[in-house]
């Protein structure tokens, strides 16, 4: 919760593991093989001064500042959202997930980032996986199948020692 | 935000939470018609991301049963039980589980933990309350738990986790309850007490 993984290293993976209100956004330059994965917790800051990751209007800033750093190209960038559901039919202040996923829309316009894919709402938790060296982002719900929303790079491009090296990747 | 608890505040935290689980371990233990064995609770100060693997691998698929406080204190309850011992609890009351019988009486089960824990501790610190009916959901341990949090103690920098274990005795099945004030919902526990300066 408030995490912000950014890499660029071919043989790693970038996982969430049980999403539910929160937001895992994945943001993927392909072309330059990095990636980023932030666990998005609240939609609003509101001055506090905790993790920046945490919020969504300070984590999409931090994190594209963070990816640049290891070699992204800002306009080339893709998003992902997974999560925002609503994992209790409590009135009120649980339903943090709407809130969470309009806010991430929102940051990602401000910054005129694509939003790519997104498999958020409804009630069930998700995971969310990033290879770095492909580029694909899948989700999966407990006990379902494993769905890409982003896919990999060009077909041309696997021919790269890159999918090799995604083969043998390393996976936590 | 900095909230942090001082050792005496959390000792005091956990001897509350001793009294109420042994409440509501004997409550479990009349409705099951079994023994119930209360493993030590905890009184734990944790950042978010650790209080979610404090409670359980985040991947696992377990029942939560969700119970809103009422009255003096901002928080709720939370009964996390693993898909097993779902199991177990819905073959001992008779009903299938899954079914919307058996997520109704694992609902039950934490309404009668919830309301007996929460009376023990109305007792012992005078305050007044009492569970909101109560929500069921069964997901992703880590899903069910950050998104908890996330409503308790998001805006804080940690969260205040009041956790038991519940062992039903000769058979496989254990269960987890805990107790997640709000930031505010944890100084008016800790005020009764006469320990709610928080620690600089």
């Amino acid at each position: 919760m408030g995490e912000l993984k950014v890499s660029r290293a071919r043989d790693d993976e970038l996982v969430a593991i049980g999403l539910g209100s929160c937001i895992g956004l994945a943001i993927v330059d392909s072309t330059a093989c990095v990636a980023g994965l932030a666990h998005v917790v609240l939609p609003d800051s509101q001055g506090v001064n905790g993790p920046a990751p945490k919020f969504a209007d300070t984590a999409i800033p931090e994190m594209i500042a963070s990816l640049r750093a290891v070699g992204a190209n800002k306009s080339r960038c893709r998003a992902v959202l997974v999560g925002g559901a609503r994992m209790f039919a409590i009135s009120g202040g649980l339903d943090i997930g709407a809130r969470n996923d309009a806010a991430v829309r929102a940051a990602l316009a401000l910054e005129g980032i694509e939003m790519f894919a997104a498999a958020t709402g409804g009630n069930r938790g998700r995971t969310v996986r990033v290879m770095v060296g492909t580029g694909e982002v899948t989700v999966q719900e407990a006990g379902g199948e494993s769905i890409t929303l982003l896919g990999p790079r060009r077909p041309d491009s696997h021919s790269r020692p890159t999918r090799q090296l995604k083969l043998t990747g390393v996976r936590t | 935000m900095s909230t942090r608890y001082t050792e005496l505040q959390l000792d005091a935290l956990r001897e509350l939470a001793n009294i109420a689980s042994g409440t509501a371990a004997t409550a479990l233990s009349q409705m099951l018609g079994r023994e119930v064995e209360l493993n030590v609770p905890r009184a734990l100060a944790l950042p978010l991301a650790d209080a979610v693997d404090a409670a359980g691998a985040p991947g696992e698929t377990v029942t939560g049963v969700v119970i809103p406080l009422e009255g003096d204190i901002e928080g709720l309850v939370l009964l996390l039980i693993p898909l097993d011992s779902a199991q177990t609890l819905c073959r001992l009351l008779g009903v299938e589980a899954g079914s919307e019988f058996g997520d109704s009486a694992l609902s039950e089960i934490g309404n009668i933990l919830g309301t007996s824990y929460l009376n023990a501790l109305a007792a012992m610190t005078g305050l007044a309350l009492g569970p909101c009916p109560p929500h069921l959901s069964t997901d992703l341990l880590g899903a069910i738990v950050a998104s908890v949090l996330a409503a308790t103690a998001g805006e804080a920098e940690m969260a205040l986790v009041m956790d038991s274990e519940l062992d039903v005795a000769g058979e496989p099945c254990s269960m987890s309850f805990l107790l997640l004030p709000t930031l505010g919902g944890a100084v008016d526990l800790l005020a009764p007490l006469g320990l709610s300066e928080t620690a600089a």
